[in-house]
C-alpha cells in the first residue's frame, strides 16, 4: 500500500501523540507552577505512544506513508517500542536525578520527547533525505540535552564536542548520500534497490565511496570505532539520565537506520533467508572490520578508565561492535539477533546507569572511589543489582546479556566466520575484567569511612527492581522476545 | 562508462580553476596600484570608520538573530504555499494554520520566558 498524507494519519498515531506532547509540555511549562507535573505528563505521553505502537503490532498491513517518505511495518514498530521504553526509563530517572533538578523542566522534557520522536523517524524513513533529516533531528536535540547543565563546564564542553563531531559526521554522510543518489537517480530506498539490481558493475567504485561516506554518519550515531571519539566525553559530561538515553535510545536508532539502509536498500533477500549485497560495493567487509575494531578498542580503552560513566561509554562502544557482528553475516538470523540484543542491552545498560545515578545523587561523584565498599555503606541492594547488570553486560549466564550474545555468536558461527567469533569471544573475556573490577570495589573493598552512605529510595528502587528482574528473567525465559524479534525482521519497501 | 559521464564535470572544474587563477593574477599584474589612507581603510558604507573591528559585542544580538531566522524561514515556506493555495483549498489552509500556530506558540514561549527582553 501507498498512502497520501491525510490517509497516513491513521498509521501515524504514536508519532502524533509524541508531537502533541512536545508542544503540550512547552505550553504547560508556561501555565503550571508545579514543575513536577511536566515529568509526569511526559511519562504519560510516552506510555500512550508505546501503547499505540503495541496495538498496531497485531494486524495492521504494511504500508508507506506520506508519499513514500516513511514506512509502517513490523520492523519500525519493534524499534518504536524500544525507543518508548528507553524514553520511559530516562524520564523516570530524570525525576529522581539531582542534576536534572537544576535545569529548566519544560525545555528538558520537551527536548527529550522531541528526541524520541526523531528516533521514531529514524526507524521509519525509507528515503535518503528523510533519513538524514531524522538523524539530524535526533542529533540537534541530543546536543542541547547534553549541554543542559549550564553551570557545569564538562557538560558544556561535551555539548560543543558533540556538536562539532556530529556536524562533520552528518556532513560527510549527506555527501555520501549524494553519490548514491547520483548512481540510482532516486532517493527512495525501493528505487535505489531497483537501480542497483539492474545497474552495471562499472559503478561499484562510486557506490563503495558513497556507502563508506554514508557509513560515517551512521557509525557516529551508534558510536562504532573509528567514529566513537565523541562518546567518552559526551557520556561523561551529559546528565546521567541523558547518558543512559544516548547509550540505548540513540544507539538503537542508529542501528534501525543502519539496518534499513543496508538491508532493504542495498541488498536483496533470497528464499533461504540469506541476503546478497548489491552492486559489488563490498560493504559487509567494511562492517566486519568496524565490528572487530569497535569491540577491541572499546574494551581495551575501558580497562584504563577511572570514571564509571566513561568506562560505560567505552563498554557501549564495544557493545556496538558485538551488535555489528549480526550485520556481517547477511542473514535474517543475524538481524534477528541484533534486534533481540538491543532489548537485552536496554535493560542491563539503563540499569547500570540508574545505579550510577543513585551513587552520584548521594556522593556527587561518578568515579571509581565513589563505588568503593558500596555494599557496606547502606547500598547492599543497589550493589547487588549493579553486579547483576555488570555480569550481564559481560555476558555471563544466566543473565539476559548471555542469551543476547549467544544468539549473535550462533549466527556468526552458522555463517562459518570463525575469526570474527573468536575475536568476539576474546573480547568478552577482556570485558569481564573491568566489569568485575567495579563489582570487586563494591563488595570486597572496605569503605574507609569518608564516603557518604547510599540508600535506595522507592522511586529509583522500583525502576532498578524492574530492570533487575528483567535481566534475570530474560536470561532464563526469553522465548516471547526472540519470537517478537523474529517476526520484526520484516522490511516493507512498497 | 563512468569516465564518459563525469568527463564534463572534470572539464568544468579545470575551466573554473583556470578562470579564477587568470583573473586574480591579471588584476595584480595589469592594475595600477595607488595606496592612499582612505583606500586602505575599512569600508563602512561611506562613514568615517571608528574603533577596532575586533570590538566585543553582546551575545544578545545572536539570540535576536536566531529568533528572526525562524520567521524568515517561515516566509520561505509561505511562498510556494501561496502559489497553490487556490487549488488545494481547505487542506492547504489547515496545514499552514497548524504550522504557523506551532511557530506562534514558540514566540509566546520566548516572550513569556523573557528572551525578548534586552536587559
Amino acid at each position: 500500500m501507498d498512502l497520501a498524507p491525510v490517509e497516513s494519519l491513521g498509521y501515524f498515531v504514536p508519532e502524533l501523540i509524541l508531537g502533541v506532547a512536545v508542544i503540550g509540555t512547552i505550553l504547560a511549562d508556561l501555565l503550571v507552577r508545579r514543575k513536577e507535573v511536566l515529568a509526569v505528563a511526559a511519562l504519560v505521553a510516552v506510555v500512550l505512544s508505546m501503547l499505540a505502537s503495541v496495538l498496531m503490532l497485531a494486524d495492521t498491513p504494511d504500508t508507506t506513508l506520506f508519499n513514500r517518505m516513511i514506512v509502517h511495518d513490523q520492523f519500525s514498530l519493534y524499534f518504536k517500542i524500544i525507543f518508548g521504553l528507553a524514553a520511559f526509563a530516562t524520564i523516570w530517572m530524570s525525576m529522581d536525578s539531582r542534576e536534572v533538578d537544576q535545569v529548566s523542566q519544560g525545555e528538558y522534557y520537551a527536548l527529550l520527547l522531541a528526541s524520541t520522536l526523531g528516533m521514531y523517524f529514524m526507524a521509519t524513513s525509507t528515503n535518503l533525505l528523510m533519513s538524514y533529516l531524522a538523524l539530524e533531528f535526533v542529533s540537534l536535540t541530543s546536543y542541547v540535552l547534553t549541554g543542559m547543565l549550564r553551570n557545569n563546564r564538562r557538560s558544556g564542553e561535551a555539548s560543543l564536542k558533540y556538536l562539532i563531531y556530529g556536524g562533520v559526521a552528518s556532513g560527510t554522510m549527506i555527501y555520501g548520500m549524494s553519490w548514491i543518489f547520483g548512481l540510482a537517480g532516486t532517493m527512495d530506498y525501493a528505487g535505489i534497490n531497483e537501480a542497483l539490481t539492474t545497474s552495471s558493475p562499472a559503478s561499484s567504485l562510486a557506490l563503495f565511496i558513497g556507502v563508506v561516506l554514508t557509513l560515517s554518519g551512521l557509525g557516529y550515531k551508534i558510536a562504532a570505532v573509528p567514529f566513537h571519539m565523541w562518546a567518552p566525553d559526551v557520556y561523561t559530561g551529559a546528565p546521567i539520565p541523558i547518558t543512559a538515553f544516548l547509550s540505548v535510545g540513540s544507539k538503537a536508532a542508529g542501528f534501525a537506520l543502519l539496518l534499513r539502509f543496508f538491508y532493504p536498500a542495498l541488498s536483496s533477500l533470497g528464499d533461504d533467508g540469506q541476503w546478497q549485497a548489491l552492486g559489488g560495493a563490498g560493504w559487509p567487509q567494511i562492517i566486519l572490520v568496524l565490528s572487530m575494531l569497535s569491540m577491541t578498542i572499546g574494551n581495551l580503552a575501558a580497562l584504563q578508565q577511572d570514571n564509571i560513566k566513561r568506562l560505560l561509554a567505552y563498554s557501549s562502544v564495544a557493545h556496538a561492535g558485538y551488535m555489528l557482528m549480526g550485520l556481517v553475516v547477511l542473514s535474517d538470523e543475524g538481524l534477528r539477533s541484533v534486534l533481540f540484543y538491543l532489548v537485552m542491552y536496554y535493560m542491563m545498560n539503563i540499569g547500570a546507569f540508574a545505579i550510577v545515578m543513585l551513587v552520584a545523587n548521594a556522593t556527587g561523584r561518578e568515579d571509581f572511589d565513589s563505588f568503593r565498599g558500596l555494599a557496606w555503606r547502606g547500598g547492599a541492594l543497589p550493589a547487588a543489582a549493579m553486579a547483576v547488570f555488570l555480569f550481564s553486560l559481560a555476558g555471563i549466564p544466566p543473565f539476559a546479556g548471555f542469551i543476547g550474545k549467544f544468539y549473535l555468536f550462533a549466527a556468526v558461527i552458522r555463517a562459518e566466520m570463525y575469526t570474527l567469533a573468536l575475536v568476539g569471544a576474546l573480547n568478552s573475556v577482556v570485558s569481564l575484567y573491568y566489569y568485575a573490577r567495579i563489582v570487586r570495589a563494591m563488595f570486597l573493598d572496605e569503605p574507609d569511612g569518608s564516603e557518604e552512605t547510599v540508600s535506595l529510595d522507592w522511586s529509583t528502587g522500583g525502576l532498578v527492581a524492574v530492570l533487575t528482574v528483567g535481566t534475570v528473567v530474560f536470561g532464563l525465559y526469553w522465548t516471547p522476545v526472540i519470537g517478537l524479534a523474529d517476526r520484526s525482521v520484516r522490511f516493507f519497501l512498497g | 562508462m563512468l569516465a564518459d559521464q563525469y568527463l564534463p564535470v572534470l572539464i568544468m572544474l579545470l575551466v573554473a580553476g583556470a578562470i579564477v587563477t587568470i583573473m586574480v593574477n591579471a588584476g595584480r599584474l595589469l592594475g595600477p596600484r595607488n595606496r592612499t589612507e582612505t583606500k586602505l581603510d575599512t569600508f563602512e558604507c561611506g562613514n568615517e570608520s571608528s574603533g577596532s573591528a575586533w570590538g566585543r559585542f553582546s551575545v544578545k544580538f545572536y539570540l535576536t538573530a536566531i529568533l528572526f531566522i525562524v520567521f524568515d524561514v517561515e516566509v520561505v515556506f509561505m511562498y510556494p504555499w501561496a502559489l497553490v493555495f487556490r487549488d488545494l483549498g481547505w487542506f492547504a489552509m489547515s496545514s499552514m494554520s497548524i504550522f504557523i500556530g506551532v511557530l506562534a506558540l514558540g514566540l509566546v514561549y520566548e516572550w513569556r520566558k523573557g528572551a525578548l527582553e534586552w536587559e
